[in-house]
């Protein structure tokens, strides 16, 4: 794959042509050493060494609110919303790179969603390779430490102020050109983007899942039973934190509501949260995880080894969110996933 | 850039009620037409997500067998909530909103020739109604037809007529039972599992379909096998789990790794026996 070098004072030309066919969201600091994506404006200041974000990237794919249809009571008609706009997100670390390749394949799957494809198809994505570690992350050890796939532009700081930019589609290629072309990478700066990336997987090597990451739904699946569950749920609010800022939960409610004409009205979806005592109870008072521990164990499972076995991947990135999340302390996949590779190795 | 395609699994069509039938205190049965004059199109076991527009939408069974070129379908629905508190107001001439049939259903071409035991718990009935009235339309194609049907008490049990003109036809056997009974009853009381040993089965080609409530399966599917010999592949059940988009996606039903939506609600026995949380 091609791969040139940028400089950053190339970057707010380069920014200010991009935002002129694309809403460009970038990280930036919001202060007590947190971060967030937000719109990129010409006074933005981008926190390019951030280490996470406080909120997953998916609110621009499946937004916390979104609406899906509109209807008429009059005749019952109903027809679809759709809303995609234009975006641009630079910056995009790859275990989020990697949680977004996740979505976008079980969105596809079966019954294609519409409503999130059509925006995944207007959105461009500039991963970028972290120069820190977050605390609480172990993305290398979940699988996570890098994407092939799902990136338009991968960049790599090499220098104080020299980019290493791969190219992952002609969208990223055509609009790193846009101000004009650029330098091919060098052999040598393809093995300093090489071991810039190396240094920044050592500096995580402190937390780390201490099995291979392959091994986890072996181990969950003898791990049914295990304490474990109910040890750790036991503190648990029942506030659906860790799912909200997980990158790869996406469980929606459907809601509707109708206008005050009483003629017209809308239906939408927002995130829910399996996490909620409600999310599997059904009418009659019947929950089928009516208990704490049952739904700790079934989000671990799911991230552990349901999604594993549908799409061959985890679906825990090792962003580390729900960790920081969680008042209760007890959202550590980490944690909860070394504890079970103890007790299955006993 | 590629045009956004609009088409969209979430936007219901329109049926109108065409007549409502008083099944019990509870239990009341809908037919709808398509509005777009087409036939549903569905199988034994499926089920439609039905919109009453303003209060919501709820998944219920299909209930009538597969018409090829009516656009009539029926559904029987217990009234207990929002959607199907609604459903009950509604009058001839009213519109709901549907989409599907979604999810799997009932092998019917595997049957063919084989007996079939009907074990329906309760509202059980409703969705077997499905297959039953297809395995009926085509009778010489299949062979026994056992219907066992279970209620609480005898006020519960629904579709009282049509289970009477079963029982009276010689190419049926109908077995029923209430869990406790009161005067007007003179049948049979006990739990459902107490029909089972009535009948001779010809256990090497029979087929079970059964659903009802969570708690009845284990101990129906026990003595099926155990003391009955059915094969645990010749059983199916349907299950109901909260659902919301009916699409595999929102997660709701999900039970263990799979969702009863996509994946069920109709399942042979023995792909659902090692979750944990199937049954
Ligand atoms: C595959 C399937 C087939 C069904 N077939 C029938 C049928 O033939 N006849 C019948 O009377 N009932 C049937 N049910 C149950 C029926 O869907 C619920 O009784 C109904 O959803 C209750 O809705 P409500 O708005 O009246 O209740 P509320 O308590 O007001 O519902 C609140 C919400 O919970 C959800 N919900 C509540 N109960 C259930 C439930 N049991 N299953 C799924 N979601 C639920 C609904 O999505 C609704 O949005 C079926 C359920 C499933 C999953
Ligand atoms: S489970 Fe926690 S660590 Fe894993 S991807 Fe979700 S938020 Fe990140
Ligand atoms: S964030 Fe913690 S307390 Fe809240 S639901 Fe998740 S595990 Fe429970
Ligand atoms: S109802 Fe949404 S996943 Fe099954």
């Amino acid at each position: 794959m091609a791969a040139y070098i940028v400089y950053q004072e190339q970057l707010p030309g380069l920014l200010k042509l991009w935002a002129r066919r694309y809403g460009v969201h970038v990280p930036v600091d919001t202060g007590n050493g947190l971060y967030d994506f937000s719109p990129w404006s010409e006074n933005t200041v981008i926190a390019w060494d951030y280490d996470v974000t406080v909120n997953p990237l998916k609110r621009y794919l499946l937004p916390p609110r979104e609406e899906l249809i509109t209807f008429d009571l009059t005749d019952y008609s109903a027809k679809g919303v759709f809303e995609a706009p234009r975006q641009l997100l630079f910056g995009v670390h790859p275990y989020d790179l990697n949680a977004i390749a996740q979505m976008d394949q079980l969105m596809e799957a079966g019954s294609p969603d519409r409503n999130y494809l059509n925006r995944r198809e207007n959105t461009v994505i500039f991963a970028m390779e972290p120069m820190r570690v977050a605390e609480n992350s172990f993305w290398p050890s979940m699988g996570g430490g890098r994407s092939d796939i799902g990136f338009d532009l991968f960049w790599t700081r090499i220098g104080p102020a020299t980019f290493f930019v791969e190219v992952g589609s002609k969208t990223g290629e055509d609009l790193l050109m846009a101000g004009g072309e650029l330098p091919s990478a060098s052999a040598p700066q393809h093995d300093a983007a090489r071991r810039q990336r190396e240094k920044i997987r050592e500096s995580s090597d402190l937390s780390s899942l201490n099995v291979p990451w392959e091994e986890l739904p072996k181990i969950l699946s003898k791990s049914w039973n295990s304490p474990i569950w109910r040890e750790r749920s036991t503190m648990c609010l029942a506030c659906g934190s860790c799912n909200l800022v997980c990158p790869t939960c996406y469980c929606f409610d459907i809601k509707e509501e109708v206008d005050e004409s009483l003629k017209t009205g809308r239906r939408w979806r927002e995130w829910d949260a399996c996490m909620l005592p409600s999310f599997a109870l059904v009418a009659g008072g019947h929950n089928f995880r009516s208990r704490a521990a049952e739904r700790y164990r079934h989000r671990y499972f799911r991230k552990g080894k349901y999604i594993y076995d549908l799409i061959g991947e985890l679906g825990c990135v090792g962003c580390g969110r729900c960790i920081k999340a969680c008042t209760a302390r007890i959202a550590n996949p980490l944690a909860v996933y070394n504890q079970l590779s103890e007790e299955a190795a006993r | 850039m590629t045009p956004l395609k609009e088409f969209t699994p979430y936007a219901p069509r329109a049926a109108t009620l065409v007549r409502k039938e008083t099944l019990s205190d509870y239990v009341t049965l809908f037919e709808f037409n398509q509005d777009n004059g087409r036939p549903l199109a569905h199988k034994p076991g499926q089920f439609i997500q039905v919109s009453v527009y303003g209060v919501g939408e709820a998944p219920f069974s299909i209930s009538s067998r597969p018409k090829a070129g009516s656009n009539s379908f029926e559904i029987a629905v217990r009234k207990i909530g929002a959607v199907t508190t609604a459903l009950h107001n509604l009058e001839a001439g009213d519109k709901v909103g549907i989409r599907g049939p979604f999810g799997s259903s009932f092998p019917v071409q595997e049957f063919v020739g084989k007996d079939t035991i009907f074990v329906a718990g309760g509202l059980g009935y409703i969705p077997l109604r499905s297959l039953l009235r297809y395995q009926l339309r085509h009778r010489d194609e299949f062979g026994r037809i056992i219907v066992m049907i279970g209620c609480r008490s005898p006020e519960e049990r629904i579709f009282i007529n049509e289970i009477e003109d079963l029982a009276g036809r010689n190419d049926v056997e109908v077995l029923e039972t209430v869990d406790c009974s009161n005067d007007s009853w003179t049948g049979n009381v006990g739990v459902i599992t107490t029909l089972l040993p009535k009948v001779e089965l010809d256990v090497e080609n029979t087929y079970v379909a059964m659903v009802g409530p969570p708690i009845m399966y284990k101990f129906v599917i026990g003595s099926c096998v155990s003391d009955q010999c059915i094969s645990p592949d010749r059983i199916y059940v349907s299950l109901e789990r909260k659902m919301k988009c009916g699409l595999g996606k929102c997660g709701h039903c999900q039970i263990n790794g799979i969702s009863a939506c996509v994946d069920g609600p109709v399942f042979r026995y023995t792909d659902i026996d090692l979750l944990k949380e199937a049954l």
